[in-house]
């Protein structure tokens, strides 16, 4: 713990937090929940890299930032809605500009049957009763810092909630847009989404920003997966590159059910995610194929742990990453089998292709087994592309920036090869090369 | 009542024996001799009292001080996997030593000849049978080195390190503490106040060590601790194989040992490392054992030197261990490999570290845990590739064997990669024995407990490969009489 006798710009920051108006603010249990999380935070302060959470992600400089509370000019940015569309995307579609939700860009018309997909600043005026188990809760883990700044100042975001049976055709697209303000601003949002017994849905999260921005978002997503339900959870991250953005999304997944995500991550100057998903009913399966592409001083680091604790569940994950010039890759991929959750089948791999001597690629696959019935294994492993597919390439005449941009887009266009929505994919393919020196 | 078993030899004269008795650890005797002893507690009082007791130059003294007075800053880490009751660091004597000290083997107390005889540790006539030269601890000092006198011929240095410190202490200043650094964690900064003895090993120039070193460590006395210190360097071009062996006897309480080894490899040098640690695990529900921290650290300081770690690990009540390699020198060579067994209660968090900064470095690592009763059994490592490191190589294998319902196998590999040409790769598995496997071997006639010891037997074979062939019969043993009763 960082216990520096002047405070941190970054918490001087958060002296007026507590008097801040916020959707929801009034209900008595809300404000309680909301005041614990701010004191716990700034009493904690930032977590210097001794915490196993962050030994690879320093926030000594995150903490001599002092960030604006909210922006008052959310609901006026400018947002051209162009910037939103993503191709093969085209159902709902629910937009926040720097953590505000804009009825103005989304597009909640029509909503299929089974669906309820409202701004969370709504439901808190409205009945933030529904919701009271979900926003009072309290973080105590070291890595969960932020879930603690969030829940004590996020007042907007995604309330999602699929029927039981309900199966939504349309992918639903969840956009969170930086834009530029007076300030370095802080945003804070927090989502809610449930998938009834037996419903399927396709969710589409997109990360970006107007222009180039230095805020800093934090977005906290509960996702319970019920008996039979199925989740694609698609995650486009390509917020601007000076911006911090930090995440946590935890996933329950009960019997039968499945959750796959496919994770883009291309922007950010500090991106941060950590994913936890808990597979609470036998022969639930979860499913992650991830990849990052790095260049600048970009720093992204994805924390993924996989909980295995109900009979015959599974989980694949495969990740790749890409650095290149002074970049820095940050992976963990832990992988629990609870004792007695025997007939666990869990793999992972982690590939990283380092491209520059200023690059860094740091990788940790952990797995902690607790119970004997079990098919466990992981692989990584941190390289440069192959010599001779390089040579191959050349000796056909591909000039070497265009031969190395073939090869690492190959290398990553595996990962998405199962992705089915065909469209997107071929989107995700060019976004990686649009990416590459 | 125990047994011996810890040399092939005794061994075969024992099979019968121990056959029928073997669930127990056979090392657990307490051998009556009277020992002097440094009363209980850890003061700067005792740490110069232990130096005065060994007539130690000042500036061994001072250097002791430093570590202390640093020891006293540190926090005790908890980022290792195990539950650890806290450590009463003033209930422990510092210093226990036999009475009687010899002044050459001849003098030996026949009682402390007979307890390393029980071990299997041959010390006298047996030894040249064997052609191991020994180094036997018994509790916090050296009792006896043999074939010094052939070592020597070869220009070999074999002694205890309080010998080495009142005779070469140019040799001792220039490198004890240049790999392990007083500071460097806080179990090496203790060991490094309250040392008591050790090894130490000088290979010189283009020497080929003629026959392969061993120590022997004991822990006897009630409530003390051991506390080893163990240097070996070898020249230019020299090479030595070394083994390591440990027992305790059977106790209540948990005994402390806390050990550094530094190892340093100069241009084309090669060390290789041995270790069947047995320490006593403590009984079923976890009582007593050792706790074991020990700070192995190999620093290949030349080009082209390598230094291999191989260990097998089935004692103790708690392991923190990470065997590691410095490879400093351009295409030097750092390997390790381990097999590590819990059962009951045990806990076991160990690893290795492997350090690339030359050009071509090249490092393997293949560790295999097995884990059974209720035991706890986590592989932790690093391999860590700095930016000079052009072309490092390396590869990682794990693999955990879990035996029951009630145990725990992890892994916590770390990989720092900061070079675009290096190659860094990574495996691991964890499974259980198959019941198909099972269900070949008795079908086959072979009973349950044969048949398990035989598939563990293939599970670590890559490891016991590298013993020296001795230590492999040894190790193999161990494994057996550590798993019975672990299934059925």
């Amino acid at each position: 713990m960082s216990q520096s006798p002047a405070p941190l710009p970054f918490i001087e920051g958060l002296r007026d937090a507590s008097s801040l108006r916020l959707p929801g603010s009034g209900h008595a249990w809300l404000d309680t929940a909301r005041r614990e999380n701010l004191e716990a935070f700034v009493a904690a302060g930032l977590p210097d890299t001794r915490a196993e959470a962050w030994k690879y992600t320093a926030l000594r400089a995150l903490g001599q930032r002092r960030f604006a509370l909210g922006d008052a000019g959310a609901a006026k940015h400018a947002v051209d809605p162009h910037a939103l569309v993503l191709p093969g995307v085209d159902g709902p579609r629910l937009v926040f500009v720097n953590g505000v939700f804009r009825a103005d860009l989304s597009r909640l018309d029509a909503l299929p049957v089974g669906l309820t997909l409202q701004p969370l600043s709504q439901v808190l005026e409205q009945d933030p009763e529904a919701l009271r188990f979900a926003l009072s809760r309290h973080y105590r883990e070291t890595s969960d810092v932020f879930a603690r700044l969030n829940a004590a100042l996020s007042g907007d975001g995604v309330v999602l909630r699929v029927a039981a049976g309900a199966r939504i055709g349309k992918p639903v697209q969840l956009c969170f847009v930086g834009a530029p303000a007076q300030s370095e601003l802080a945003w804070h949002a927090r989502n809610v989404i449930e998938l009834g017994e037996g419903s399927e849905l396709n969710l589409v999260e997109h990360h970006l920003s107007t222009t180039q921005n230095k805020h800093l978002g934090t977005l906290v997503s509960d996702i319970a997966v019920h008996d039979g339900a199925q989740l694609q959870h698609v995650l486009l991250q390509n917020t601007a590159d000076d911006s911090t953005l930090i995440r946590r999304s935890s996933l329950h997944l009960g019997a039968k059910s499945h959750a796959t995500l496919y994770a883009l991550e291309l922007g950010g100057a500090l991106a941060r995610h950590d994913l936890h998903a808990e597979l609470r009913g036998n022969e639930a399966r979860f499913d992650t194929r991830g990849v990052f592409v790095l260049r600048g001083r970009q720093h992204v680091d994805t924390q993924l742990s996989i909980r295995h604790q109900a009979l015959n569940t599974a989980s694949e994950s495969i990740w790749r990453g890409v650095a290149d010039e002074r970049a820095r890759g940050v992976f963990r991929g832990a992988i629990v089998v609870a004792q007695g959750a025997d007939g666990s089948d869990a793999s992972l791999s982690n590939k990283n292709l380092l491209l520059s001597t200023l690059a860094e690629i740091d990788t940790k696959p952990e797995l902690e087994i607790y119970a004997d019935e079990v098919k466990a294994a992981h692989g990584a492993t941190v390289g440069q592309l192959d010599e001779r597919a390089m040579f191959y390439l050349r000796s056909r005449g591909l000039p070497y920036t265009e031969a190395r941009a073939l090869l690492t887009a190959a290398f990553c266009r595996a990962v998405f090869a199962s992705l089915p929505n065909e469209t997107l994919r071929d989107y995700f393919s060019d976004a990686v090369i649009a990416r590459l020196p | 009542m125990t047994i011996e078993n810890d040399s092939p030899a005794v061994l075969r004269d024992n099979v019968e024996v121990a056959a029928a008795l073997g669930r127990r650890y056979e090392a657990g005797f307490v051998t009556d001799i009277e020992t002097d002893s440094l009363p209980p507690g850890l003061s700067e009082d005792i740490v110069r009292k232990l130096s005065a007791l060994k007539g130690e130059p000042e500036w061994m003294t001072e250097w002791r001080l430093k570590a202390y007075r640093h020891w006293l800053t540190m926090p005790t880490p908890h980022w290792a996997k195990l539950n650890i009751a806290p450590i009463d660091f003033q209930a422990i004597s510092y210093y226990a030593s036999p009475k009687n000290r010899p002044k050459s083997l001849d003098e030996v107390d026949p009682k402390l000849l007979e307890a390393y005889d029980k071990l299997g540790v041959p010390l006298h006539e047996r030894a040249k049978l064997a052609g191991v030269a020994v180094d036997a601890v018994f509790d916090s000092v050296s009792v006896g080195t043999t074939f010094r006198k052939e070592l020597a011929e070869v220009g070999v240095i074999f002694c205890s390190m309080s010998e080495a410190i009142r005779e070469y202490p140019e040799l001792v200043q220039k490198y004890l503490g240049s790999v392990v650094p007083t500071g460097d964690n806080y179990f090496a900064a203790l060991n490094s106040a309250v040392f008591s003895d050790g090894s130490f090993v000088f290979i010189p120039k283009g020497v080929r060590c003629p026959m392969e070193l061993s120590t022997y460590f004991r822990i006897n006395a009630g409530h003390t601790g051991q506390f080893e210190r163990t240097l070996i360097i070898a020249e230019d071009g020299a090479y030595v194989s070394y083994l390591e062996g440990c027992t305790a006897p059977m106790r209540d309480e948990n005994q402390l040992h806390a050990a550094v080894v530094e190892l340093v490899a100069l241009e084309k040098a090669q060390i290789k490392y041995s270790t069947v640690q047995n320490w006593y695990p403590g009984d079923e529900e976890g009582r007593g054992g050792i706790y074991n921290f020990v700070t192995k650290r190999g620093d290949c300081r030349g080009d082209d030197s390598k230094i291999s770690w191989t260990q097998v690990e089935t004692g103790s009540a708690i392991t923190w261990k990470y065997p590691s390699c410095v490879l400093r020198g351009d295409r030097s060579v750092g390997e390790f490999y381990s097999v590590a067994l819990t059962h009951h209660r045990q806990q076991a968090d160990t690893g290795t570290k492997m350090i690339h900064i030359g050009k071509g470095t090249k490092s393997k690592i293949v560790s295999k845990g097995i884990s059974a009763g209720r035991s706890s059994n986590s592989y932790r490592g690093l391999v860590k590739v700095e930016k000079g490191a052009e072309g490092a190589r390396n590869y990682t294998q794990c693999d955990s064997l879990l035996i029951g319902k009630k145990c725990g196998a992890h892994t916590f590999p770390y990989m720092e990669v900061k070079n675009p040409t290096a190659i860094v790769e990574h495996e691991a598995t964890t499974s259980k024995i198959s019941d198909d496997q099972l269900f070949y071997c008795r079908s086959r006639g072979i009973g349950e407990e044969d048949a398990v010891s035989m598939i563990v037997d293939g599970f670590c074979k890559q490891v016991f490969r590298e013993l020296p062939m001795e230590f492999a019969v040894e190790a193999k043993k161990l494994l057996e009489i550590s798993l019975e009763g672990a299934v059925g």
